[in-house]
């Protein structure tokens, strides 16, 4: 055990889960990843007292029947069946908010302790999207696991991608060099789509309509160009496990357009007084907070954690991730605004450098194991699958929404009750793929 | 542009008639060509179809829109059995409609006879909806917000989506309705006030989807609450989605008839 509070001392947890007799938890330390396996049977001993990032896995894991010992509050994360008390405040107002919000967006519960209207602490209940999606894969081949794994979070590229990819290391193969560039080029397309989409959320949720029209085009116009590559609006049915499916012909032209309009438009609307006014010191998460707490994606590099998987990745060359210090909503929309202009020109670079040859090779049904991570718009998303006969033996993902959700109770802590939409659209975190 | 044509769609928007086409480089919905399908492609189809869309019954043959992904690659594989739809005007009343069925003797479609008709209490001069995600991914939601903005423009129908419950004549509800959530689309039906009408957005909402048979979800939006209009779709795109609102409103007339425009 002193091996793996060692790595979650200096690192970060990136998946834990069950593998038969015991658990298996993976973790990030610098640039490497270490993998540990402990307990016995379905008991296991808890860290979440110490490291309070390892709270909410331990709890998924309670819930699917394995105990962790000595877990300082063990309460359901995704199963509605089972008891949950939330963490009481004595004489202190309790607004409850959800499960059906007043916009169009997905179910969750929020359940805020308010002195007056400054909130003292805010306790988030999940679940309500759990689909038992992991329970599904099993048993599947390579096509029907991809579309479960297109539909877990809403970043369907970045999920079949590190699936694809853990699929053939098990098997050691690699998708052909003109399939990884085209990967690549839809990653981007759907991770610039992505944060346009928080951008103009964040500009309705303070009642900036010029600025939410104006990146809203852009993103529609954007969003054609990935269902030009795909076919697809949001990329499904392109990824296949060994390669691509598809070759489809986006606008090189309109995309450089679409980038030049961003370039001028984005820094200009993040310095208006209104956004400001609005966006500055609001909903802070101090570096320290991100560090203990493991988060990941612009979340982690909005508060100075400068951490992005592509680093590791040869084809970005040499990769600079976008960081800021402030941990505030501007901090992250300013990711955000940089990141989107980073992804154009990788998408651009991708898609004039295509090297010649086939879209993919097929993988003979074969055994092995593997895991693969992929940067997606919102941060890491991880997926191990165990392959025997060309069939999934076992597959666990995780999205990054699961490793960001509590940042959001950080961030609204001390606000006052009216900022937390802009709060949540600062993270716009995934439910469906928190509660897989 | 005539007058009453600018007065019905408005100039920022697209015209509906563009709205309604699937676009070029996509593939529509496939169609199965009753002349094509010798016994060796049927095989072919229901082995090759990652989401299980065809399937056999007796002498009968059948493609269920509702489970179609829209991946396309049975008509590339099987051109001769298996054309494709480029419209979006694929909003039905009942969900029959949704499934091509083929009588293998007889080389036809079957007719299921004609749909009902809408609800005339619903044929109002402005609807307002309100949005229940239940167990989507966010992506058919996403739709159903894009279906709002300036190039889909929603709005020039007299359609919009409101907060509340209260304000609203009609659900839009996307997901295959996860067991957690079940009790709050319920209580958000009860909440909306007569008349009330429910549109199931995407094949999940429609079945299940890929989620069908999943003991964590109930399968579908008519198990918990009445349905009005299914609109398939992977998700459905917003064109789509317009044109099952549009039914809702008794302003169209369902195209689909068993699985095939008419």
């Amino acid at each position: 055990m002193d091996a793996v509070k060692e790595a979650l001392r200096e690192g970060r947890p990136v998946a834990l889960f069950p593998d038969g007799e015991g658990v298996v938890l993976v973790a990030e330390v610098g640039r490497d990843v270490r993998v540990f396996r402990f307990g016995e049977g379905r008991r296991f001993p808890s860290l979440a007292a110490e490291f309070p990032a390892m709270d909410w896995w331990e709890r998924a894991l309670w819930e699917r029947g394995y105990t962790p010992e000595g877990h300082p509050d063990p309460k359901p994360l995704r199963r509605h069946d089972l008891p949950y008390a939330f963490r009481e405040f004595k004489e202190l107002h309790e607004v409850p908010v959800g499960p059906v919000h007043a916009g169009i967006i997905e179910p969750g519960h929020f359940r805020f302790s308010v002195l007056g209207e400054r909130i003292v602490n805010l306790e988030i209940r999940l679940g309500y999207q759990h689909r038992g999606l992991l329970a599904l894969l099993p048993g599947k081949g390579p096509e029907a696991a991809l579309l479960l794994v297109e539909r877990a979070g809403s970043e369907p590229l970045a999920h079949a991608l590190a699936f694809a990819q853990a699929w053939e290391e098990a098997l050691g193969r690699k998708a052909p060099p003109r399939a990884q560039a085209l990967r690549r080029a839809a990653l981007e397309l759907e991770r610039a789509f992505g944060h346009l989409g928080h951008l103009a959320g964040l500009f309705t949720d303070i009642g900036y309509a010029y600025g939410a029209t104006q990146v809203g085009r852009i993103r529609a116009l954007l969003q054609g160009e990935l269902d030009r590559l795909t076919g697809h609006r949001y990329g499904r049915n392109f990824l296949r496990v060994g390669g691509v499916w598809r070759e489809g012909r986006p606008d090189l032209s309109a995309l450089a357009l679409y980038r030049e309009e961003l370039a001028r438009l984005l820094p200009r609307l993040l310095k208006h007084p209104q956004v400001l006014d609005r966006m500055r010191y609001v909903g802070v998460v101090r570096r320290v907070e991100a560090e203990a707490l493991g988060f990941v994606g612009p979340t982690a590099r909005a508060s100075g954690v400068a951490r992005d998987l592509r680093q590791d990745d040869p084809a970005y060359l040499s990769f600079q991730p976008v960081v800021r210090q402030g941990g505030d909503v501007l901090a992250r929309a300013q990711v955000y605004a940089e990141e989107t202009l980073q992804a154009l020109d990788y998408a651009l670079h991708f898609l004039t450098h295509l090297p010649e040859g086939p879209l993919a090779q097929d993988l003979p049904p074969g055994d092995g194991e593997a895991m693969a991570r992929v940067e997606a718009g919102r941060g890491e998303v991880f997926w191990f699958v165990r392959v025997a006969g060309g069939e999934v033996a076992l597959a666990e993902g995780v999205d990054p929404s699961f490793k960001n959700w509590r940042a959001l109770e950080l961030a609204v802590r001390g606000e006052g009750l009216p900022d937390f939409p802009l709060c949540n659209k600062s993270f716009d975190l995934s439910y469906a793929g928190n509660d897989l | 542009m005539s007058l009453m044509q600018t007065l019905r769609i408005g100039r920022l928007a697209r015209p509906l008639e563009d709205l309604l086409r699937v676009p070029d480089h996509a593939f529509g919905y496939p169609l199965l060509r009753p002349e094509g399908l010798t016994e060796e492609a049927q095989e072919a189809l229901l082995g090759l179809c990652p989401s299980g869309a065809f399937f056999r019954e007796g002498r009968t043959f059948g493609l269920d829109l509702a489970r179609c992904v829209g991946c396309g690659r049975c008509a590339l594989a099987r051109p001769e059995a298996v054309g494709e739809m480029k419209r979006l005007e694929v909003a039905v009343t009942r969900k029959e409609d949704l499934v091509q069925r083929v009588d293998l003797e007889r080389g036809t479609f079957l007719d299921p006879g004609p749909p009902p008709p809408p609800r005339p209490e619903l044929a109002l001069p402005t609807l307002a909806f309100r949005e229940v995600s239940a167990g989507d991914t966010g992506l058919a939601d996403s739709e159903v917000a894009l279906a709002g903005n300036p190039f889909n423009d929603m709005g020039r129908f007299g359609f919009s989506v409101v907060a509340s419950p209260r304000h609203a004549d009609a659900l839009l509800v996307t997901g295959p309705v996860s067991r957690n959530m079940a009790e709050a689309l319920r209580r958000t039906y009860e909440a909306v006030p007569e008349p009330k009408g429910v549109v199931a957005v995407g094949n999940e909402a429609i079945s299940g989807g890929v989620f069908a048979g999943s003991p964590e979800v109930v399968g579908g939006v008519d198990r918990v609450v009445p349905v009005d209009v299914y609109v398939p779709g992977d998700p459905p795109r917003p064109g789509a989605i317009l044109f099952g609102l549009l039914l809702l409103a008794g302003r169209v007339r369902q195209r689909l008839v068993g699985g095939v425009l008419r």
